[in-house]
């Protein structure tokens, strides 16, 4: 009897030794000085139980963590149990795309030891030791790479839930939930930046190999044809989109002489650079949006002699039009200027105006079209009758582009008028219907500027030759006229 | 005579052992009883209906997630019963879910601890979700080229079993401790064969439905009825 239980003890030893002594860089950390660190910085929405639970934890989506089940979605293991390395890095570096922030803030050792402190909550789910994950030899990036990632992408179906184009707009979307039972959407395969887990090619192969633990995302290590089939579908996914989304600062709008196309898909407009404008969720006033669904809106413009062009374009997983019955509305969005541009610093409240002064909305809705209206507020807003701007919308594959059209010159003081070499100030708003987004529920940007850039004439090749050759004779006529003197 | 009687004792006896070698099926089965179990419900049945929104060639226009089927007589399909009590070894046996027309069939597996063969014979994408908490779970994608899996349940344990593509597929495997099992078929009656004599309490589970037991006796060779009434 005290033989095996010297065993047991041994093995328990012996599992110890080998858990703290596996990763690499791995600190045995402290789990009860992190007690304080973790009760003031994560029991917030974590809870103070660890239970996922905390005061916050209602508001955010996806909801925190539940450390009892020691179910973690992010690890670089084989079986269920991260490394201690694993639960560190996200701790240092969050989770992006979600309420977790980084905390760099604490020491190093502050978060050694809350990585202790948290292994704690589900300490019988620890007793098994992290197995490694072997990925398969490593392929490096090509076209051939990419057009056998897109053949597996097919055959294996992820189109399923990360739609076509891989933006999350899948047909299973709306049915897929956490093992919690919470609705989860599927990653948007263009925004690497948004990646839970990380966007090297390294921690997307892993995502693939090992799945996401405790979501709908499975192991797809077995489940391909070829196990280099990981490396072909990593490369494929970082072709679909950018490293990053690049944010503009200034929407600079490109003067053209020719007819602007009314087609959002038309060549035209591919050629032109993107502004790219990040979008937050409306928290100021009731009813809040404290996880809106779209985040950001590309935008194009140009303008000619007579008329102003914008060209947007944004994701929404699901294209829907106004049935309050169902909890659905229409999808919109909508660029917000002065009536009058102001020549100071001066500008309406942002959020759409207030009772002083109100703001001119060129807001274009699924199933209804362009409107022009002056708010006045969010519930303030009236249509400007006799609007003149015209638009057009696509949608496909969780993406619409949408050109809207207005005049330039304004016939009235309700809307402004666009002039060039002028700093205009303009906001974004926006509403993804099919998540219930309508009204005060939106996302939006603060203030931004635009500027029409001036026409290009060909005076700028014309001139510069001149003057230097002015400059030239001149310097000529000094020298002649010193030399003579001499 | 002496004689005689030692050689008929050693017959006898090799006799004896050469049966128990090749004695067929579980420690105890010889002259075993046969249970014949009736569940029923006294309810309304309860199936779900769900638009289905892709893969409509193979999974249908309508999903039903069939949560409590009631037969003739009130008999109540896809209970588990079983005989906990009953002592004997588990055979080795290879159960199979088959994932077809995106429903798991069976809907309900009852196996002994080993091997879970699953197959795909739907031509599109599943994966298989457990829910356990005795044996790993897993959540593994199956493509349409991958048509079998194996998986092993070696803990007793009832396992929920989804698809997160489809999300109204649901599926149960039971991992009984023991051989003597059955699941009730459509008209609420499941057989347990060779079960030893001797007073046992018999189980009866259900996914919604929950357990209720009853006493039985089973006697050698004999069949003991016994009708199982589930409440809600």
């Amino acid at each position: 009897m005290i033989s095996v239980r010297l065993g047991g003890v041994g093995v328990l030893v012996a599992l110890w030794f080998f858990a703290g002594a596996e990763p690499a860089l791995a600190q045995a950390g402290d789990a009860a000085a992190a007690k304080t660190v973790y009760e003031r910085k994560c029991a917030g929405c974590h809870g103070e139980k660890g239970d996922g639970k905390g005061p916050a934890a209602e508001l955010l989506a996806p909801k925190p963590r539940d450390f009892t089940a020691g179910l973690y979605k992010i690890r670089s293991t084989a079986n269920k149990v991260p490394t201690d390395q694993d639960l560190l890095r996200i701790i240092t570096d969050g989770m992006p795309g979600t309420s977790m922030p980084p905390w760099r803030v604490l020491g190093e050792k502050d978060r050694w030891n809350v990585v202790a402190y948290v292994k704690t909550f589900a300490a019988d789910k620890f007793k098994e030791a992290p197995k490694k994950l072997e990925l398969p030899k490593e392929v490096a990036s090509s076209a051939e790479s990419i057009k056998r990632g897109k053949e597996m992408f097919e055959a294996i179906e992820c189109h399923k839930c990360h739609g076509t184009e891989g933006r999350g707009d899948g047909p299973s979307r709306a049915e897929l939930k956490d093992e919690w039972g919470h609705p989860i959407a599927p990653a948007n395969l263009t925004r690497r930046w948004t990646f839970r887990g990380g966007a090297t090619r390294t921690e997307i192969a892993t995502r693939l190999a090992a799945g996401v633990l405790g979501t709908p995302m499975p192991t797809f290590i077995d489940s391909v044809e070829k196990p280099e089939d990981i490396w072909h579908l990593t490369n494929f996914i970082l072709s679909l989109g950018p490293e990053s989304p690049h944010y503009a600062t200034l929407v600079a709008i490109t003067a053209v002489s020719d007819p602007i196309p009314d087609d959002p898909n038309a060549d035209f407009w591919k050629k032109l650079t993107p502004n790219n404008i990040p979008l937050m969720g409306q928290v100021i006033v009731d009813p809040r949006n404290f996880n809106p669904s779209i985040d950001l809106v590309s935008v194009r413009a140009v303008y000619n002699d007579k008329e102003i062009a914008f060209h947007l374009t944004w994701d929404d997983p699901t294209q829907s039009t106004d049935d309050p019955g169902k909890k659905l509305y229409g999808d919109a969005i909508s660029l917000q200027f002065p009536p009058q541009p102001s020549p100071g610093p001066e500008r309406p409240y942002f959020l759409m105006g207030d009772a002083s002064d109100a703001v001119y909305l060129l807001r274009w809705e699924n199933g209804k079209g362009v409107t022009e209206s002056t708010a006045n507020g969010p519930t303030k807003i009236a249509t400007i009758q006799g609007g003149e701007a015209t638009g057009k919308a696509v949608y496909a594959n969780g993406q619409y582009r949408l050109v809207m059209k207005r005049a330039l010159a304004s016939k009235d003081a309700t809307r402004p008028t666009f002039t060039p070499a002028v700093f205009m100030p303009v906001a974004f708003q926006a509403w993804d219907g099919g998540a219930g987004e309508t009204g005060a529920r939106m996302s939006l940007t603060s203030w931004y500027y635009l500027r029409l850039e001036e026409p290009q004439s060909s005076r700028r090749f014309i001139i510069p030759p001149v003057v230097a050759i002015l400059t030239l004779a001149v310097m000529l006529l000094v020298v002649r006229v010193a030399n003579r003197r001499a | 005579m002496r004689k005689v009687i030692g050689t008929l004792l050693a017959i006898a006896l090799v006799t004896g052992v050469a049966l128990v070698a090749h004695r067929p099926g579980p420690a105890g089965a010889q002259g075993g009883g046969t249970i014949e179990a009736t569940v029923t419900y006294a309810g309304a049945p309860v199936v779900e209906k769900l638009k289905v929104n892709k893969d409509t060639e193979k999974c249908g226009t309508e999903a039903s997630i069939e949560k409590v089927v009631i037969g003739a007589n009130k008999g109540l399909a896809n209970a588990v019963v079983s005989v906990p009590g009953a002592k004997g070894t588990p055979k080795a046996m290879k159960a199979t879910v088959d994932q077809h027309g995106c429903k798991f069939v069976p809907h309900v597996t009852a196996m002994t601890p080993g091997e879970l063969e699953l197959k795909n014979s739907d031509d599109i994408l599943h994966n298989i979700h457990t829910y356990s908490t005795a044996n790993p779970s897993i959540n593994k994608a199956q493509p349409k080229f991958k048509k079998v899996m194996t998986e092993k349940f070696e803990k007793p344990e009832i396992i929920k079993l989804t698809c997160d593509v489809h999300s109204w597929m649901l599926g149960w495997v039971a991992v009984m401790p023991n051989p003597f099992f059955g699941v009730t078929d459509a008209s609420g009656n499941a057989k347990i064969e060779n079960v030893p004599p001797g007073k046992y309490t018999v189980e009866a589970w259900h996914e919604t439905l929950g357990k209720q037991t009853k006493e039985v006796e089973v006697k050698a060779g004999q069949a003991t009825k016994v009708a199982i009434e589930m409440k809600k």
